[in-house]
């Protein structure tokens, strides 16, 4: 973590300091190597040319003895040089490369880039291998000539082969490499071929070319250092505002091992740590893995990749008491070399179960670990009766397995590779995936089918007691718990902070959110709503009134035995039409409603001109009533739309069909309430509306002497209340109408007197000649 | 034993001898060391196995790590049961021969065929990006 003396000087955050932000103050890895207590200053050039001299010492001879590459020099030589070649530094290795010439490189790099699966180039060079047995050690010294882009072009079978070698060249091996070391490295109870094999193979090369990573300066304690321990480097985060607390292990990584006492020598990689000895005194070879050795002496292509016998033989403590014997010292001349030696093995571990037997003591609870001890597993999460059938399940079972389990486990010596911890870990994430907030919806069908498991049990033991089984489930709920996200913000301080990490992106838009309270939702969503219908009849009686429309066309268009059918579908539709007019059987009010809404949308206006002519009389005259009465209302509607005129043809071709009664009712009507005429007139189609009255009125009387329209004296009545509003209103506010009937002013002669017709005349322009 | 009974989880097979399938087609053998929760597999000493018509071939491989999205099926293998009974065991040149061999077999009936439909005037087009082999 960032020590905040560290960062720029201009960071204004002085308020971190007050103890706003908790984390813990760690030490910079990097700035502490740099420059704190991790640093180690000597000299790195100095340690270098040392270094050098020492390899050009041993290079020169190597360089000149391997320079012919493939070509066979004396295998004592060669084998000399191996090791050596196998620990110097990346330089040397390079100097001895070109020294050697380009020649070989090129050959070696082709080899590596042609046998690119070192498997199945195997098969190939295990061809080549029985023709040249004497420069079987320059076969894998060859690559190593080259050093750096050596593959590991052994395979299993070479190895194989080197290994049944491995015996005779071992005393030379001894006496020669290692102790001849002036690396002064440890004991190496192991054959050249493996050694070269070591060098060969691709994790030695690049570990001799990029250097390992840094180890912290811990000496020999760290010999059973683990490299899951390993941090990687802290992450260079953002300063900590806001950040999640900067994890020395990314998340997501396993549990680190916990090392027990048996994997002290815990089964590493191979290191080389040549340049920076005097750092890292730790001896090469003896961190040989059982894994390496296995791999050669149990090379799977030797017998099968898997024997239906047992797996490979080491068991832990065979294994373990290898690696002690190669820490502890060469001179075993008794255990050490015997192991490994080819031929060796089988007798080794064919023979002695007696020595080994007393200890095996310790074994048996490596082998069934899970068996023994009846283990109590966290099983609340499941239905009780899903637990019942697996406890069963689980007893039934238990007993085979023991014997089986023993047998397997304690021979395989990478057995348990996977902790418990990580087992543990893993198993926590599925269980993770299990909890649930709403069991229903993650997994219904589970549920589903234990319930009806019950009921169907229920059922069946119908006598014995109920209780028992009428166990309900209660899985662990999970509250689910908001993660909204606060950014973070300082009190009193002007502005947002600008940093901003993977946690608190910069919040861009300052969006405030408005609640609105629920009883407007709730008017605001009847009020949509209702309109949405009013749309939604509209739409359907417009469909409807077309078909109806096209009836006729089709008619025409259709075979004869069709027409029928047809003549079906209209009658319907027609009857549908008007039936939704008139869906409200009590009162015309409720239609009357539904007519205005209908009648508030332009559409609905279109619809309703459309469909007076397909009404039947009585329900267009309920209609026309209905405009009427509601006219200033729908004036107002239609001020932007204007399409209240469209029904002026349908309306008048109705009121010409109308009964005088219902003539008189309609004018009545139109007068309604108090200033509707005057509203009415303002409005284009109100006018006309009324002379369209007016005119008719006046045909039925000038045509048929005895019609019933001034049987009561409404209709004179109306016709005063008319007049006078005309006269009252003025002229400015009246509105053209749309047409002046030419009857009007014989309409007017006889209920008015001479100077108020006039006065009328000029307002509405109403002139004799307009007829 | 597994430690959530009721659910399904690789921890128990461990250790043990497995078979994978591949989305690629090919068909791993191997002693699986270590899963995660995505399964992806660790497989130790694996061995890979080819199989064209009744004879098949091993080719060893090593340490595999598969990524999980990349399993077809995986199963545990009897380590007892011997395998070989029906099938025949060949060295890994021959299978790999075979392999060749039924490839191209394969290829030339494709091409006959992509032919055929060409004289038709019908294409079917190669889903090359799909699993399959």
């Amino acid at each position: 973590m960032f020590r905040f003396q560290s960062l720029d000087d201009d960071c204004t955050l002085e308020e971190e300091d007050d103890g706003l932000i908790e984390e813990e103050d760690e030490i910079d890895q990097f700035n502490d190597d740099t420059f704190g207590a991790g640093a180690i200053d000597d000299d790195w050039q100095e340690e270098h040319k040392r270094l050098a001299e020492l390899d050009e010492r041993d290079g020169l001879g190597a360089g000149r003895g391997l320079g012919g590459g493939d070509s066979s020099p004396g295998p004592a030589s060669a084998a000399g040089r191996l090791p050596l070649l196998g620990f110097s530094s990346g330089p040397p290795g390079q100097d001895a490369d070109e020294r050697s010439g380009g020649g070989d490189l090129a050959e070696s790099l082709a080899r590596f880039i042609l046998d690119a699966d070192p498997a199945i180039a195997g098969v190939g060079a295990a061809e080549r291998q029985p023709a040249s047995i004497p420069p079987k050690h320059q076969l894998p010294p060859g690559p190593p000539a080259s050093g750096l882009p050596a593959s590991s072009v052994l395979s299993y079978q070479q190895q194989q082969h080197l290994l049944r070698r491995g015996a005779a060249p071992m005393g030379q091996m001894n006496s020669h490499s290692i102790w001849d070391n002036s690396m002064g490295f440890g004991p190496v109870s192991v054959t050249p071929g493996l050694v070269t094999h070591m060098e060969d193979s691709p994790l030695m090369s690049i570990i001799k070319e990029v250097g390992l990573p840094k180890r912290p300066p811990q000496g020999r304690s760290d010999e059973g250092h683990d490299l899951s321990e390993r941090a990687p480097p802290p992450r260079s985060s953002s300063p900590v505002i806001g950040s999640p607390p900067v994890r020395a292990v990314p998340i997501g990584t396993p549990p680190k091992h916990l090392l027990s006492l048996n994997h002290q020598h815990h089964p590493t990689a191979v290191h080389v740590r040549a340049p920076v000895q005097h750092r890292f005194p730790a001896p090469f070879p003896e961190r040989l893995s059982p894994n390496t050795l296995l791999n050669l002496a149990n090379s799977p292509l030797c017998r099968g990749p898997f024997p239906p016998r047992v797996g490979p033989v080491l068991s832990q403590l065979q294994r373990a008491q290898l690696l002690n014997s190669q820490v502890a010292g060469f001179p075993r001349g008794g255990p050490g070399p015997p192991l490994l030696a080819g031929g060796g093995f089988r007798p080794f571990f064919g023979g002695p179960p007696p020595p080994h037997g007393h200890r095996m003591g310790p074994l048996p609870p490596h082998g069934p670990p899970n068996h023994t001890p009846p283990i109590r597993h966290n099983t609340t999460h499941l239905h009780p009766q899903h637990r019942r059938m697996l406890t069963q399940r689980m007893q039934s079972r238990g007993g085979d397995r023991v014997r089986t389990g023993l047998d397997r486990r304690s021979r395989d010596p990478y057995s348990n590779l996977m902790s418990q911890k990580e087992k543990e870990w893993v198993t926590k994430i599925q269980m993770m995936q299990l909890q649930s907030t709403d069991p229903y919806l993650d997994d219904y069908y589970y549920q589903n089918y234990y319930e009806k498991m019950e009921k169907r049990q229920e059922k069946e033991r119908d006598s014995s007691s109920r209780k028992e089984h009428t166990t309900k489930l209660i899985t662990p709920q999970v509250a689910k718990v908001e993660h909204t996200y606060r950014p973070v913000q300082f009190a009193g301080s002007l502005g947002k902070l600008t940093v901003s990490s993977v946690n608190n992106p910069r919040k861009m838009i300052d969006a405030v959110v408005t609640t609105r309270s629920d009883d407007e939702e709730k008017r605001e969503k009847q009020v949509w709503n209702k309109r949405r219908q009013v749309l939604y009849t509209v739409e359907k009686m417009y469909s409807l009134l077309l078909e109806v429309q096209d009836f006729e066309k089709r008619f025409v268009q259709t075979p004869e035995e069709d027409r029928d059918a047809l003549m079906e579908q209209h009658k319907s539709n027609t009857e549908q039409l008007s039936n939704s007019r008139m869906d409200e059987s009590w009162g015309l009010r409720v239609s009357d409603e539904q007519c205005v809404m209908i009648m508030s949308v332009r559409k609905g206006k279109r619809l309703v001109a459309r469909l007076l002519p397909f009404l039947p009389a009585a329900q267009a005259a309920a209609v026309v009533m209905v405009i009427a009465r509601n006219l200033p209302a729908l004036a107002k509607k239609d001020k932007q739309d204007q399409a209240l005129c469209c029904l002026v043809e349908p309306v008048s071709a109705v009121i010409q069909s109308l009964s005088s009664s219902a003539l008189t009712d309609l004018l009545q009507e139109l007068q309604g309430g108090e200033g509707q005429l005057a509203a009415a007139l303002q409005n284009k189609f109100g006018v006309t509306l009324l002379f369209l009255i007016l005119s008719e009125g006046e045909r039925m009387q000038s045509s048929d002497p005895n019609c019933q329209l001034m049987d009561d004296n409404r209709w004179t009545e109306l016709v005063f209340s008319v007049t006078r509003e005309l006269l009252g209103v003025p002229s400015s506010s009246l509105a053209p109408p749309l047409f002046t009937p030419p009857n009007l002013l014989s309409l007017f002669s006889r209920y008015v007197d001479r100077q108020r017709l006039e006065l009328l005349q000029d307002k509405l322009q109403i002139s004799a000649s307009s007829r | 034993m597994n430690y959530v009974p009721g659910t399904a989880s690789l921890i128990d097979d461990i250790d043990k001898k497995h078979l994978v399938l591949l989305r690629d087609g090919r068909t791993l053998i191997g002693y699986l060391r270590s899963i995660d929760q995505f399964a992806n597999l660790v497989f130790h000493q694996t061995v890979e196995r080819i199989h064209v018509g009744k004879k098949f071939g091993d080719i060893p491989r090593g340490i595999f790590i598969v990524r999980g999205e990349n399993v077809v099926l995986l199963g545990e293998m009897d380590v007892d049961k011997p395998c070989d009974t029906i099938l025949q065991q060949v060295s890994i040149e021959e299978i790999l021969e075979e392999q060749r061999l039924q490839q191209q077999a394969k290829q030339e009936t494709e091409k006959v065929k992509m032919q055929v439909l060409k004289d038709r005037g019908l294409s079917i087009p190669k889903a090359d990006n799909l699993d399959e082999y």
